[in-house]
This record gives C-alpha cells, sequence and structure tokens, in this order.
C-alpha cells in the first residue's frame, strides 16, 4: 500500500507558509510566507533527506505577504508575487553562497498579485491579481520586463496561472468558477477557451506532464481532469471556435476532500497527482487512461495514499512534486502552522 | 480594473444607487470631539445633540459625482452614473424648454443649443451608412437644426487650435529642457559641442524674451524600482518626453493611478475643451450671449469625453456652467435617429454646414461651396504627426516631413500594432534629433509609464491614446451593421471606418486655417497671452489613493 511518509519538518517562518515550489534541477526548495520572506531550504546531506537547513532568507523586497514564489526554469532567477501588487525578481550573486537581491520590480497590477508563473523556455512570465486581470510579460536583456498583453476577462480574483509544460499556452483559475485559456496571434493574446463545471472559486491548475490535460482544484471539494480535443479529433467533439481546441472535463473528484482544496500538483516524474486544501489531509490520486473494458471512461481516477492532519489541524495551503525523476518520490507543502513539510512516496 | 479603454454602456438601470464597492462612506474625517447622540426630528431631519445639549441639523450626505469622479474606489459604476447624467435625454430637456421659453416669450430660461460633431464621429456613421463624411455632416446639421439646435460646429476646426498648441507648447519645453540640461543638445553636423553650446544659449535666450513666466509645478516623482533610487523632482515646464493630453481616459488613469506621470502631459486642452471655451466665451459675446444661455453638447465617439466635459476645471464658478455641458456618444446620437422616427439616414434632408466654427471651404477642384478640410494624420487626432512636423521646422530648420507617407522620418511599429516609433535624423549622420511615439492601448501605456518612471524613455513626445487602435475604436462608436459582430471581424470594420475619416477630406495645415489667426488676435489678444493660457491650457489633478472599504474587499 503506498504511503507518505513524512521526512522532515522546516520551521523558521513567522506566518502561514503560502507556496512552495522546488528549484528545477537541484534539491532546492522555496518557500514564501505572511512573514513578506522567501526562505531556501536545502539538504544538508544529500544522501540523508531528512535533514535541511535554511540556506537564505529574501526579505526587504515586498511591503506585504509574499503569496507565490516561482523559480525560473534555468533555476537562475525566482519571482515573488505579493499583495502589496508588485512582482519581484530575485537573483543570487556568482558564487553559490551569495546572496539573493532584488533586482527588478514589475509594477501595474492595482491589489494583490496571487500568482506568478514563468513559461517552459523562461522568455514569458505571467502574474495575476484580484485586480480580475491577467498580465504576461516578456523578459528582456538587463533584467528589463516589458508588459505584452492585459487580459481583463475574468469578472473576479484570478487566483492562479500556470503555463504548458512545452508550449506557449497559459491557463488560468478564478474566484468566477471558471478556468481560462490564452494563447498568442501575432499582435495580441486572447482566450482561446472557457472551462466552466467547477461550481465554486477554483484555486489550483497544474498541467499533465503531456501538456494535453489540466487537473483543477476547487472550493467545491472536487477535482476535475480537462482534456484537451484539437479540431477534427477521432472521439468527434465538436470545437466551435474555428482552428481552436476546445477543453472538455473528462473526470471529476468527488467525495474525497471533505473541505476546500486549495493545491493540486500532477508530478512529471511519475504522473501521479497531490491535492492538499482545507481538511488538513494531503491526497494522492492516480489519473489512469481509457481502457478498452471500460468504454466511455476517457480517464479514471483512483484514490492511492493520504496522509491526515499532514500540518496537524492547519490548512494546507501548497503542494509541490519535485519536477523531475532524480527525487520524484518527494513532495513538499506548505501550511498555515507556517511549518514545511518534505515528504517521501513510500510504494 | 480602473483603465476604461472601451468604456461601454452596460447594466444600466434607472436605479442609480452607489455600488457596494463604493469607498465614500468609510472616509470620515475623524473630530476630536467626544461623540454626541443624533436626534431624527418628525420631519426626517437628523440633528447631532453635543454633550451640552445644543443641536446642530446635520446634512444629508451625499456623494456628488464630482466626488465619484476624483475617488478611486467603486470607479465602474461610479462613472456609468456620471455617464447617464449625460444622454439625449439631457438635450431633449433643454430643447423643450426652450420650444416653452419661446411660446412663453421668456428669454431668460432660453439657451441657444450648439452641437460640436467630432470627425471621428462623422467616419462612424459614413461607414455604417454608406455615406461620405461630407454627406454625414450636412445631414447631421439638418437632424439637429430639425430638433431646435441653433448652430452645428465640427471639432476639427478646434483640433487645428489644439494641434498648433501643442506644437508650441513642445518647443517651448524642448528649448527650456536643452537650456536646463535636462537634454542633451544634438549634434547637428558632426562638429564639437562649441556649436551646440551656441544654440543652447540661443534658444535660453529666446525664452527669456518672447514667453511670459509659465506655471511652474513640481511634483515628487516616487521611488524608482530600486529602492535606492531618491526621488527627484520634475518641473512640468522642461519635463521630458512630453505626452498628448487629449485622451481622457488617459489623463482619469493616469490622475488615479500615476500621478507622478502628471508633470510631463501636455497641458494644452483637447479638441473637445477648445471648441467647449470658442463656443461659450467666444462665439457667446458674438451672438451677446453669457455662456449660461448657451448650452453647448459635443458628439464625441467614446464615454471618457463625458468624464472630462464634467472636470471642475472645465467649469465656471462666475457664471455656473460648464464649458462643454453634454457628450453624447455616436451610439446615442444614432438611438436619437430612432427615437424621432428617422431611422434611414439616406433619405434625411441636408443643408450646408454652418460657417464660423466648421473645417469647410470652397472646394478648388470642383468649385462646389463647400468641402471638408482638416489636419492630416491618423484618426486620434494627428498630434504625433503635426507636433513632429511643426517642431522639426521650428527647432531644426527641417521642412517638408510627411509623417503619414514616412517621408523625412523613420516610421517603426514596435512589439504591436498599437506601438509606433517615429524618428527624425540628421540627414547622413543618423544622429537622432527628435524620437516620438505614439502608444495606444493599456499595455503599451504600461510599458511607456514603466519606461519613464525608471528614467529610461527615450522619446522626447509620446500620443498616448487608452483604446486600442485610437479614437476611432471608441467605446461610443457604431457597431458595424447587422446583429452578428462576427458577421464582420473587429479588424476589419475598424480599418471600414478609417478608411472614411479622410475621405473627401482636403488636407490643410492648422497655420492655413484663416480663421485662427483671427480668433488669436481678436479672442486671445496675442499668441502667448495670459488670457491664451487661460482659454487654451489646463491642469491635472493626482487623485489620493483612498483606503479599502474591508466590507466590499472580495477576497
Amino acid at each position: 500500500m503506498p504511503r507518505l511518509e513524512q521526512l522532515a519538518e522546516l520551521t523558521g517562518h513567522e506566518d502561514r507558509v503560502w507556496c512552495a515550489t522546488w528549484h528545477p534541477t537541484k534539491p532546492i526548495l522555496a518557500t514564501c510566507s505572511g512573514d513578506k520572506t522567501v526562505r531556501i531550504w536545502q539538504a544538508t546531506n544529500a544522501q540523508d533527506p531528512s535533514k535541511w537547513q535554511c540556506t537564505n532568507v529574501l526579505e526587504g523586497g515586498h511591503k506585504r505577504t509574499i503569496r507565490s514564489v516561482a523559480w525560473s526554469p534555468d533555476g537562475r532567477q525566482l519571482a515573488t508575487g505579493s499583495f502589496d501588487a508588485t512582482t519581484g525578481i530575485w537573483e543570487r550573486d556568482e558564487d553559490e553562497n551569495g546572496d539573493y537581491e532584488c533586482v527588478a520590480t514589475l509594477e501595474g497590477h492595482e491589489n494583490e498579485t496571487k500568482s506568478i508563473a514563468w513559461s517552459n523556455s523562461g522568455a514569458l512570465l505571467a502574474t495575476c491579481s484580484r485586480d480580475k486581470s491577467v498580465w504576461i510579460w516578456e523578459v528582456e536583456e538587463d533584467n528589463d520586463f516589458e508588459c505584452l498583453s492585459v487580459l481583463q476577462e475574468h469578472t473576479q480574483d484570478v487566483k492562479m496561472v500556470a503555463w504548458h509544460p512545452t508550449e506557449e499556452l497559459l491557463a488560468s483559475a478564478s474566484y468566477d468558477d471558471t478556468i481560462k485559456i490564452w494563447k498568442d496571434d501575432d499582435d495580441d493574446w486572447y482566450c482561446s477557451d472557457t472551462l466552466q463545471g467547477h461550481e465554486s472559486t477554483v484555486w489550483a491548475i497544474d498541467f499533465a506532464p503531456s501538456g494535453d490535460q489540466i487537473v483543477s482544484a476547487s472550493a467545491d471539494q472536487t477535482l476535475k481532469i480537462w482534456k484537451r480535443f484539437p479540431p477534427g479529433n477521432p472521439l468527434g467533439i465538436v470545437t466551435p471556435r474555428r482552428g481552436e481546441p476546445v477543453w472538455k472535463c473528462v473526470a471529476t473528484v468527488a467525495g474525497q476532500h471533505e473541505r476546500c482544496i486549495y493545491s493540486v500538483s500532477w508530478s512529471k516524474a511519475h504522473g501521479l497527482i497531490a491535492s492538499a486544501g482545507a481538511d488538513n489531509t494531503i491526497r494522492l490520486f492516480e489519473a489512469i487512461d481509457a481502457r478498452p473494458e471500460a468504454p466511455g471512461v476517457l480517464v479514471e481516477i483512483v484514490a492511492v495514499a493520504e496522509a491526515k492532519e499532514a500540518h496537524g489541524t492547519s490548512d494546507i495551503n501548497s503542494v509541490a512534486w519535485y519536477p523531475s525523476e532524480t527525487h520524484g518520490d518527494w513532495l513538499a507543502s506548505g501550511g498555515d502552522d507556517g511549518s514545511v513539510r518534505i515528504w517521501r512516496l513510500v510504494q | 480594473m480602473a483603465f476604461s479603454g472601451a468604456l461601454t454602456l452596460s447594466d444600466l438601470n434607472d436605479f442609480i444607487s452607489p455600488s457596494q464597492a463604493c469607498i465614500k462612506p468609510v472616509e470620515v474625517s475623524k473630530t476630536a470631539e467626544t461623540q454626541g447622540a443624533i436626534k431624527v426630528d418628525n420631519s426626517g431631519s437628523y440633528y447631532e445633540v453635543s454633550q451640552d445639549g445644543s443641536e446642530t441639523k446635520l446634512e444629508t450626505a451625499t456623494i456628488s459625482l464630482n466626488d465619484c469622479l476624483a475617488c478611486s474606489g467603486c470607479i465602474t459604476s461610479a462613472e456609468s452614473v456620471l455617464v447617464t447624467l449625460q444622454s439625449q435625454e439631457e438635450l431633449y430637456s433643454i430643447l423643450k424648454q426652450n420650444k416653452i421659453a419661446i411660446e412663453t416669450n421668456d428669454p431668460s430660461t432660453h439657451r441657444t443649443v450648439v452641437v460640436s460633431i467630432s470627425p471621428q464621429t462623422r467616419a462612424s456613421f459614413a461607414a455604417k451608412y454608406q455615406q461620405t463624411p461630407l454627406q454625414v455632416a450636412r445631414k447631421l446639421t439638418w437632424f439637429f437644426k430639425s430638433l431646435g439646435v441653433h448652430s452645428v460646429f465640427d471639432t476639427s476646426f478646434s483640433r487645428d487650435l489644439a494641434l498648433l498648441e501643442t506644437g508650441r507648447e513642445f518647443v517651448e519645453r524642448y528649448r527650456k529642457a536643452i537650456a536646463k540640461g535636462v537634454l542633451k543638445p544634438p549634434n547637428m553636423n558632426g562638429s564639437a559641442a562649441s556649436s551646440s553650446e551656441a544654440a543652447a544659449a540661443a534658444a535660453s535666450g529666446d525664452m527669456e524674451v518672447d514667453t511670459p513666466k509659465p506655471r511652474k509645478r513640481i511634483i515628487r516623482r516616487g521611488a524608482a524600482a530600486t529602492n535606492d533610487e531618491p526621488a527627484v523632482a520634475v518641473e512640468t515646464e522642461s519635463a521630458m518626453p512630453m505626452l498628448a493630453s487629449a485622451c481622457p481616459g488617459w489623463i482619469c488613469y493616469a490622475e488615479k493611478t500615476h500621478g507622478y506621470m502628471l508633470p510631463y502631459i501636455s497641458e494644452t486642452k483637447s479638441p473637445q475643451q477648445i471648441m467647449g471655451s470658442m463656443v461659450k466665451n467666444h462665439f457667446g459675446s458674438q451672438l451677446g450671449l453669457n455662456p449660461d444661455q448657451i448650452y453647448h453638447v459635443c458628439v464625441m465617439p467614446c464615454y471618457d469625453k463625458k468624464l472630462e466635459a464634467s472636470r471642475s476645471d472645465f467649469y465656471s464658478d462666475l457664471y455656473k456652467t460648464r464649458d462643454v455641458d453634454c457628450v453624447i456618444t455616436s451610439t446615442e446620437v444614432e438611438k436619437m435617429f430612432g427615437e424621432q422616427g428617422q431611422t434611414d439616414m439616406s433619405v434625411f434632408g441636408e443643408l450646408d454646414l454652418d460657417l464660423g466654427y466648421n473645417s469647410v471651404i470652397k472646394d478648388p477642384n470642383t468649385g462646389a461651396d463647400q468641402v471638408l478640410v482638416g489636419a492630416s494624420g491618423n484618426a486620434s487626432g494627428g498630434f504625433l504627426e503635426y507636433v513632429m512636423q511643426y517642431g522639426a521646422r521650428e527647432i531644426f530648420g527641417i521642412d517638408g516631413l510627411d509623417v503619414d507617407k514616412a517621408i523625412g522620418v523613420e516610421v517603426k511599429t514596435v512589439r504591436n500594432s498599437d506601438f509606433r516609433e517615429v524618428t527624425l535624423e540628421v540627414p547622413g549622420s543618423g544622429e537622432v534629433l527628435l524620437k516620438f511615439a505614439a502608444a495606444y492601448g493599456f499595455r503599451n501605456i504600461q510599458n511607456l509609464v514603466r519606461k519613464v518612471k525608471t528614467g529610461k524613455s527615450p522619446y522626447h513626445f509620446v500620443e498616448v491614446m487608452a483604446c486600442p487602435s485610437g479614437c476611432i475604436n471608441g467605446g461610443g462608436q457604431l457597431k458595424p451593421p447587422g446583429d452578428n459582430f462576427a458577421a464582420v471581424p473587429l479588424k476589419d470594420w475598424i480599418a471600414q471606418v478609417d478608411g472614411q475619416y479622410r475621405n473627401g477630406v482636403l488636407a490643410r495645415k492648422p497655420e492655413e486655417n484663416p480663421v485662427l489667426e483671427q480668433l488669436y488676435r481678436e479672442w486671445l489678444g496675442g499668441v502667448d497671452t495670459p488670457k491664451a493660457r487661460e482659454q487654451l491650457r489646463t491642469g491635472y489633478h493626482a487623485v489620493e489613493q483612498n483606503l479599502v472599504n474591508p466590507l466590499a474587499v472580495k477576497w
């Protein structure tokens, strides 16, 4: 029976931990918190993953809670999205033990920034905010960022943005219960599809490793899997907008979580989905593609493991799988108790 | 978001109340006194009873439209409150009142109605109803006069004045900027610094003699991206780049969100407001009327122009009247057609355009009595074009430029179709003399604001417009015929309307407008007089960032 085993509990943040994110290539974790700082954690001993130390504290860059943090795909920069409506870009000094310095501040959002995400090429950065807009920035040389587009089609607070693993395709999740898919058409970005089905705020989204599916987590206590159907697809799903693929909900996970689900992560290493939220439990699921003996079912979701009271009686705000197979069984989580925990999936 | 690039009327009903997000009630100035009690009397009036027993009647709390305009709380619904107070309904009620005034022979309640139509509105009707702009102008003249309107004018006329003033303001600023070292003078002929020093000295020398001391507005620029940079005071009179001021969407946004940009904005009024000043203060006096005896309506391509007309800077305390009383949009005029039972524009009558503030001349080609003329330049007013040509001539003595046809200047589309750069170089050496840009739409304004804030803007002048594609695509412009928007893709429709903008309009430089010289002389007493500054220039006011009403915050 697979289970989640806690490897370490990392303390140090003085307020709730909002987001935990792994470095793209090294066993380094960045976490951000209501205490307005980002902490960088590293395993002290590569052989013993139960010992971690906090190697850097990034402070002074934001005036309010840092709500989300993301590494650039080359691992050289960190972006922080804060309730003070700005996004900070941090870089560290050349030598490995240098300090991180805030090299740029992106302004423009009217109020709290909720989420930021780098595209897989590292050329674009997306930010979203309570002001209902999604901004797309282009990274230029000399740490200058140019605003490419301001997308204002959500009707409420936008909670999260996530990029497709390989294409320049963006998804955003909102308090308006929808997920929107954004694409670029030469001159400007536009909304190519709106995914409706959740009955409450969509808090988090993540793409499947292939990029053809999205998992979404909602305050309606369900997870949904959405699959992309291009025009002319073999199943005959209608694609109403000329040339645009359409995304359809192919599975719903209901009755598992007992409260809002705040975070979801789809492992790029082994394809398991981790979700967590207000019911204090981390749950793992597997999405199994269509099998001949179950006709009409495109994707089946099977519960794999769960860790109750993962952060005691505190809400869990973020879960993140290690991004590659090196430590594909590691999962990081951050919660309202101010702690960061590292878990390992034991088969 | 605050930005109302394409502000449209929707979700309006007769029950107008402040939005839940209205924060005005939260802004209570705290008094030092201890609390008293509140008493309500039989008539429903509220009294505050203070500790010693005395009662003071409390004023009914009201949220006026000006409060809404100056606030950054719930913007959208407040602006919709504001725009409904200016609509064709207002115009109808004034016209009705006039009829009654005439019948009862009571001139004190009569207001002479003047309507000024924008060329973008003309183009919009021309595209939708398959007419030429001249036909549209003649038919709208007929339509409005049949309702009782006294005169119908064209804001292309006041735009000539706006362009000329903007050009002059730019040259003044440029010279001051060079004199103060804000700008480095360009190397005109490859020789050493001595020539540019001489040019700078000559420039500053000129300025002392010609112009009276301009208003100095010093606003502290906030800390830039890296927290170390000290705040620098920016003075309007030499602030570079100069940003165009004709778009009220841009102005309101800058006032609410980017107060540090205000010193850079040109102080010249927009064509709408210059027309307002002319109609109330010059035309009125010619007819022997006071400003409050005239009712001035402007027909515009967008709703933000309604906000502009309501600004307190354009209100006369003396006569208790605004320079522009009412702004209606192209779509509202179309509604008027229906309300008057005249839906088919092709069978409208036609009238000659009123002389005075119209841009019409006798057609030199056909001999016809009237042909439309106007400044060349794109459908957002042609500010970039004109200031480039004017600046090149006045500062560097370079003539014969044509921005439209890219003659003498390099025109480049940067990033996207709504951001263009126009550069004037020294022929041969490639040294940049003037570098201008046009930034339309929110994302480009963001980039511009960021560059100016961090001091990295390479431009001398930027034409800023809130709507993508500019005024031709304003929020109040007519939609394409037929109900289905998908029938005509938006880009194609915009191109069609844009094509009508200069259809049959002969190009005429503002300096060639014979009436302007007369206006400067008779009305303003000269080109740089205090009256000229009063009538043709304005100011901007940053809006304080207000605290958020916690009850209205939606997490």
